[in-house]
């Protein structure tokens, strides 16, 4: 036999009995030392919160925090700013400090360097930044600025404003540009704006119209010059970006081809033309070896007498006619 | 029991009066700090038949006790007594289970387990279970059987059990005061562990607490107590017995009981007055000093005798080297000793406290409670320490009541 397979009958014991007894069993005294043990429980569990309440106090005292400096390190105020901008860079530190919005007496060391960085990057001309510091008191601002490629406007039917876009597709206020160059910058046309934040969400499809751009810049800026608008209306569908010029004329530009070439056969064409009068000219380069072109005549002067009469009927537009590029393949220089 | 100072209470709820003792126990040491004391009201042959007189009696003596000791009582050891307190034996054998016939642990643990196996009456619960010396191919094993050598394993208790609901009662009482029980303990254990010493209780000792309402008897051999009991008769029935034979108050008789009761008679002459109260005053009378001897000791020898008859067979000459030992607030009677060896067949002594233990608490009023402070020390100190081991339930007791 072994203690496996012992079956033992359950024999009760006096401590099986149910000690608590009722309130109303106890005498005045069981009652009162109740009252007291509950108090000494509830004054050690008070004890331990203000123990456990303390050590986390000491503990939050003695560990650094990073909006809680040493009072040493406050002694060094922010005097100075220093904005270094990367090539092309047109901010400057008259811009730099409004950006920040320091508050006044600052100490170098008290400076949240990534909230600071944080503010300055809402800003979408600036595509990257640093900060750092230079003691005893100078603050040291490295940004990269995103440069305009085009303008676009944007507000409602009361009010509206001009903005820039870059090559990436960021809408900008723009700060600290030249006025000419933002004057010679094309429209964008066939976009939406849409808010996000205190800005616009990025543009899409920017980048084959910054490129034709960029090249139309360097290879036809006399071209370059003429454009008014660029509609990004046709991109993502036919992939076709549509240029408007200052005489009214439209510039069609297949955005899967190179631009160079294009650019080319237009710069032939637009010498070509140059002797035919026209009032609007339609040239599109999306067809590849053949380029279609539409020349409206100029209207004909009508007498000041026959205002009111009936118009005469508008001369048929010329046909269409095909240049065969082979020969018009050289590029010229703007 | 850890090395924290623990102030712990000892209770004994008599029939006529209560009696509280303070322990400051640090785990080494126990210091007696405070006592206190009050006469019993609802209480009758060491049963609470007053819920509410009982406890404001009990508590004031708590209070009391406090007061003098000046810490308030974590944990209270109680003293259990009453005729409802009845015993049993039990014994049980096993074949050692291993091939080279060594005692192992499960060995001892299956004997014992069975042996305390017993069922008891529906309402009635265990109070202790008493291990009597193990037995090992019949030879007598005092201590741990492990590791000794033989096939036959043999052991028996002497299960105490006692009525559901006057534990509850005294229990509550207690809980009343809004204090833990820690211990129940016999009151005939409490008191024979402090007025004997080891080797009165290996070679056979009887120890009978006379109290007021109940005699509380603990026959102890080869170390270990071996019969336990309570008898319904105490010392108030020699004050009610004085009270009808002639014709007094019990608060009357009681006095002349105390004045001039005796366990034997030794006036001769019948003439041999006493005045009950000594003043002379209106009301005051004499009474025959030899009747009153004759009556108290006639009820004296009769609780003697009861208790030898109770003993039955457990209780010989050969058993009993020893003598009997005599406590309790009866135990004071004059002569009463003497009646005990000429009943027992015995010597017999009245039961002293240790010389340690301080002169005003040497009255045998505070044996049982004396005894409770460190019988349940050191009970519970088996007991938690049994626990931490994963022993039995009651290893504490079973260790220090099966030898000492």
């Amino acid at each position: 036999m072994n203690s496996e397979t012992i079956r033992t009958p359950a024999v009760r014991n006096w401590r099986d009995i149910a000690q608590p007894v009722r309130s109303r069993a106890m005498s005045r005294g069981g009652r009162w030392r109740r009252v007291m043990v509950g108090l000494r429980t509830l004054t050690a569990v008070l004890s331990l919160a203000v123990l456990v309440a303390s050590a986390w106090y000491l503990l939050n005292a003695v560990t650094p925090q990073p909006g809680d400096l040493p009072p040493a390190a406050k002694a060094g105020l922010l005097r100075r700013l220093e904005l270094r901008t990367s090539a092309g860079g047109v901010l400057d530190e008259a811009w730099l400090r409004p950006a920040l919005a320091l508050p006044p007496g600052i100490s170098l060391m008290e400076l949240d360097l990534p909230r600071l960085r944080e503010r300055l990057l809402r800003d979408g001309q600036i595509e990257s930044a640093s900060l750092s510091r230079e003691f005893p008191d100078r603050l040291v601002v490295r940004i990269t600025e995103r440069s305009p490629v085009a303008r676009v406007r944007a507000g409602s039917a009361t009010a509206s404003r001009d903005l820039l876009v870059s090559a990436d597709g960021t809408v900008f206020r723009g700060a600290g540009h030249d006025p000419a160059m933002i004057e010679g910058l094309p429209w964008l046309a066939g976009v939406s704006l849409v808010a996000e934040g205190e800005g616009f969400r990025r543009v899409q499809g920017m980048t084959p119209v910054a490129q034709l751009l960029s090249d139309a810049q360097f290879a036809a800026l006399n071209l370059y010059r003429s454009w008014v608008s660029v509609s990004l209306a046709r991109l993502e569908s036919d992939r076709e970006i549509e240029v408007a010029t200052r005489n009214g004329s439209t510039v069609v530009f297949a955005a899967s081809r190179e631009y160079f070439a294009q650019l080319a056969k237009l710069d032939y064409l637009v010498e070509r033309l140059s002797n035919t009068p026209a009032a609007r000219v339609r040239i599109d380069l999306s067809y590849g070896r053949n380029v279609p072109v539409r020349i409206d005549p100029p209207e004909p002067a009508a007498p000041a007498g026959a205002r009111r009469a009936t118009p005469a009927p508008v001369p048929a537009a010329r046909p269409f006619f095909s240049i065969l590029p082979s020969a018009t393949t050289q590029r010229t220089s703007p | 029991m850890s090395n924290r100072t623990t102030f712990i209470g000892a209770v004994e709820i008599g029939t006529s009066k209560i009696t509280v003792l303070v322990g400051e126990h640090n785990g080494r040491e126990l210091a007696i700090i405070g006592r206190g004391e009050c006469p019993s009201r609802g209480v009758i042959k060491g049963a609470v038949v007053d819920y509410k007189a009982a406890s404001e009696c009990t508590h004031r003596a708590l209070e009391l006790a406090e007061r003098e000791a000046g810490e308030r009582i974590d944990v209270v050891f109680l003293a259990q007594t009453g005729s409802h307190l009845e015993g049993f034996y039990n014994e049980a054998a096993v074949n050692v289970k291993a091939s080279d016939n060594m005692v192992e642990t499960g060995d001892v643990r299956t004997v014992c387990e069975l042996a305390k196996a017993k069922e008891l009456p529906h309402g009635r619960m265990v109070v202790h279970h008493i291990r009597r010396p193990f037995r090992l191919d019949g030879r007598l094993v005092p201590g741990n059987p492990e590791n000794l050598v033989g096939q036959r394993l043999e052991v028996g208790y002497w299960t105490v059990h006692g009525l559901e609901q006057r534990l509850a009662d005294t229990i509550h009482v207690i809980r009343g005061f809004n204090l833990e029980v820690g211990e129940l303990v016999l009151s005939s254990l409490a008191a024979g562990h402090m007025v004997t010493t080891p080797e009165e209780r290996q070679n056979g000792v009887l120890v009978i607490d006379i109290g007021a309402g109940t005699t509380d008897y603990a026959l102890y051999r080869d170390g270990a107590a071996h019969t336990t009991g309570v008898v319904a008769v105490g010392g108030s029935h020699l004050t009610n017995d004085l009270s009808i034979g002639l014709r007094l108050k019990e608060g009357q008789a009681e006095k002349l009981k105390l004045r001039y009761g005796r366990a034997d008679v030794v006036t001769r002459e019948r003439s041999q007055k006493v005045w009950l109260d000594g003043t002379f005053a209106i009301g005051d009378r004499q009474f025959p000093q030899q009747a009153i001897e004759q009556i108290t000791a006639a009820r004296a020898q009769e609780i003697l005798e009861v208790v030898k008859s109770r003993l039955g067979n457990a209780f010989s000459l050969e058993n009993c080297a020893a003598g009997v030992v005599l406590t309790g607030g009866t135990a004071k009677l004059p002569g009463i000793a003497s009646v005990a060896a000429r009943v027992f067949g015995v010597p017999a002594h009245l039961g002293e406290a240790p010389s340690w233990i301080s002169e005003n608490l040497r009255d045998p009023g505070y044996h049982t409670a004396l005894g409770l402070l460190y019988c349940g020390v050191g009970s519970r100190t088996e007991r938690l320490g049994a626990r931490g081991q994963g022993g039995g339930f009651l290893a504490g007791l079973r260790k220090l009541f099966s030898q000492s």
